[in-house]
Order: structure tokens, then C-alpha cells, then sequence
């Protein structure tokens, strides 16, 4: 399958994650700095952060991509675009991956946030938001195998 | 254009030699015109292409600060070339939104708007909300323009548009940058009045029909 078609399919899949009510996207976003502040001391506990981030001067620029992810999770839910989410995602893993981030990481950290959802929301909440982090985790992941083979 | 302009171009930004890069932008100031292929043929894509170079990792956030601070320090240059001296009685505030910290972009359609005879009120980058608009209360201006370069920043977007209609509900919102390079017309079709620019030659277009409807 050329690179194209193998990019248009997964968008494809990408915009067929569920859609979301507005209550859930506002409670989301209201929850966005203490979901961090978690996902941070969770990852920071783990003893092989240094080989997921690949150097320790990267454990700032991962917080920074926490707070992105986070805020761009909200911005994805709000104006859902399958799109902005597979273009988005290639960029992030260009600019992490350029600096030694582990393919790694990005597992780890989506099931951090996993986690994170089932303490933070409700079960009707949870069930909503861990839907589209498992569709995510799905497009991460073969986006990640598309990146690695194009 | 010279393909080569382009070239020392960006190789001037990428050293910080601010003297290579004004050398090139002098050779854009006979007209309006090449002013405005300079800032969309050399300076956009060069500020594109040091983006991609971060993403890369192939310069540090620094030498994309030195660039940035450069191409800004020429196109500052360039102001007695840029402003008009036949004046329209219209106003424009112009800036990026809160927590947006690119504004190269939003200066460029400022400059626009000068060479028509604007009075232009750029604020640069990451004006808090509040202050935006209590400065709109000040100035009372025909169009607010408004800019943001990172797709996360849309909810502000929203949030400062629906601010902004709550008082304002007629007046025009021009909006741009690269947070909307996949669309975000939809976004802005929300809003009554308010529509995605990508160019600075679309931004020329859209002030000849402001200024013929106004007549």
C-alpha cells in the first residue's frame, strides 16, 4: 500500500472515534491541570523514565508535551478533525523522536492516562473519554508503525 | 523573484546576521508589491522552514528565537516603505491571542493594512483577553484581526470570539495563522462576521471589498 493510502486510511479510522457532549469536553478541560500534575508524577516514578524520554534534559520538554496533549485533546474533542489528529500526532512523534524519545513513551504514557481517566471522571465520563484515549492509543499506534516505515 | 534571495535569506537568519537579511529586504522596497512578495516569498518560508528545522531537532529553540527576532528587527525596517501616506479613516486592532507567542505573521497583515491607509493597533503577541477587548472599547475600531499559530489555542480563540460578539456583535473578525491550516473556517462560520485569511494577497482582497462596500 503506498504512504498516501496508508495515511488516508488511517484518518479514516481516526474519524471514526466517537463523538462527544459538550458537558464531557468542558469537564475535561476544567480537569486538564490536575490530570497533568498526576500524569507527571506518574511517569517522573517510573525507573526507566530517563530510557523512555532518552536523556534526563528531556524530563522538561515531556511535561511540556503532557500540557499540549492535554490542551490538544480538549481543542480534538471540541472540533473533532481526523485530520488535525493523524497530522498532529506525525508531528509530535518527528519532533520527540528527533530528540531521542523512546517509541516506547508514547505507550507508557497513553496508558498513564488511561489511569488517570478512571480516577478522575465518572463512570458514564470514563467510559466516554477512555473510548477515544483507546481509538487514540489505536491511531498513535499505527501512526507510530507508519512513521517507522516511511 | 530571486530563488537565491531566498536562499541567503534564510542562511542569514539561521547565523543572526541581520545585515545579510536587510541587504535582501532592500532589494523588495521599490513598491508595495515587492514588499509584499518579500514577506510572502522569502520571510514566511523561511520562518516555515526554521520551524520545520526545530521539529527536526536540526537548530534549538534558540536559533528559532534569534530568527524570529531578526526577521522582525527587518520588517521593522521597512516601515517608511510600508506606510501610505493617503490615510482612510478606518482603524484595525490587530493581535495574537492569549498564550499565543508568534505574531511574525500578524505583523505582516498589519503592514497590509498600513499600505492602505490604516491606522493600525498591532499588540503582538499574547494579549490577555480582557485587555484585548477593554483596548477595542478604546479604540472603537472597524475590524479586529486576530491570530494564533497553534491548534490548541482554538478553545481561546472561541472563547475571546464569543467575548468579543457579546459586545461587539457586527464588527468584522478577520482571523489567521497556521492553527488553521486544516480548515477552521468551520470554526469561524460559528460566528457571525468572522472568516479565515491565509495570505496576505487574500487580506488585500478582503479590505477592497470592506472599503467599496463602506462607500
Amino acid at each position: 500500500m503506498k504512504t498516501n493510502e496508508i495515511k488516508e486510511r488511517i484518518i479514516k479510522t481516526a474519524n471514526e472515534l466517537p463523538e462527544f457532549p459538550e458537558e464531557a469536553y468542558k469537564e475535561y478541560e476544567a480537569k486538564i491541570p490536575k490530570m497533568v500534575s498526576e500524569l507527571n508524577d506518574m511517569m517522573l516514578s517510573r525507573s526507566d523514565i530517563e530510557v523512555l524520554t532518552g536523556d534526563k534534559v528531556n524530563i522538561e520538554m515531556m511535561k511540556d508535551n503532557h500540557n499540549n496533549h492535554a490542551h490538544f485533546i480538549a481543542s480534538i474533542l471540541k472540533n473533532f478533525d481526523g485530520e488535525v489528529l493523524v497530522d498532529t500526532i506525525l508531528w509530535v512523534f518527528r519532533a520527540y523522536r528527533s530528540r531521542q524519545f523512546h517509541t516506547n513513551y508514547w505507550a507508557a504514557q497513553l496508558n498513564s492516562w488511561r489511569t488517570i481517566i478512571q480516577k478522575t471522571f465518572q463512570i458514564k465520563q470514563q467510559k466516554i473519554f477512555c473510548r477515544f484515549t483507546i481509538g487514540c492509543k489505536s491511531t498513535y499506534l499505527h501512526l507510530l508503525n507508519y512513521r517507522m516505515n516511511n | 523573484m530571486d530563488k537565491e534571495d531566498k536562499e541567503i535569506f534564510l542562511e542569514a537568519l539561521l547565523k543572526g546576521n541581520r545585515e545579510k537579511g536587510s541587504a535582501i529586504a532592500t532589494k523588495y522596497v521599490s513598491s508595495h508589491d515587492d514588499i509584499k512578495k518579500f514577506y510572502e516569498d522569502i520571510v514566511k518560508p523561511s520562518l516555515y522552514k526554521i520551524g520545520e528545522m526545530w521539529e527536526y531537532n536540526i537548530i534549538t529553540v534558540a536559533a528559532e528565537h534569534l530568527a524570529t527576532a531578526v526577521s522582525e528587527s527587518i520588517m521593522n525596517e521597512l516601515y517608511e516603505h510600508v506606510i501610505s501616506l493617503e490615510r482612510t479613516p478606518y482603524k484595525i486592532v490587530l493581535g495574537s491571542i492569549e498564550e499565543e507567542q508568534h505574531q511574525v505573521g500578524i505583523k505582516m497583515i498589519a503592514d497590509i493594512f498600513e499600505m492602505h491607509g490604516w491606522d493600525t493597533y498591532f499588540l503582538g503577541s499574547n494579549t490577555p483577553t480582557n485587555d484585548f477587548i477593554s483596548f477595542i472599547e478604546e479604540i472603537n475600531p472597524d475590524i479586529i484581526a486576530l491570530s494564533l499559530s497553534i491548534y490548541t489555542h482554538i478553545p481561546i480563540f472561541e472563547r475571546m470570539i464569543n467575548q468579543i460578539r457579546r459586545q461587539y456583535p457586527e464588527i468584522p473578525i478577520i482571523a489567521g495563522g497556521q492553527a488553521f491550516n486544516h480548515g477552521g473556517q468551520e470554526i469561524a462560520d460559528k460566528y457571525d462576521n468572522t472568516i479565515v485569511i491565509s495570505n496576505i494577497y487574500d487580506t488585500e482582497k478582503f479590505i477592497k471589498k470592506f472599503e467599496d462596500e463602506d462607500k
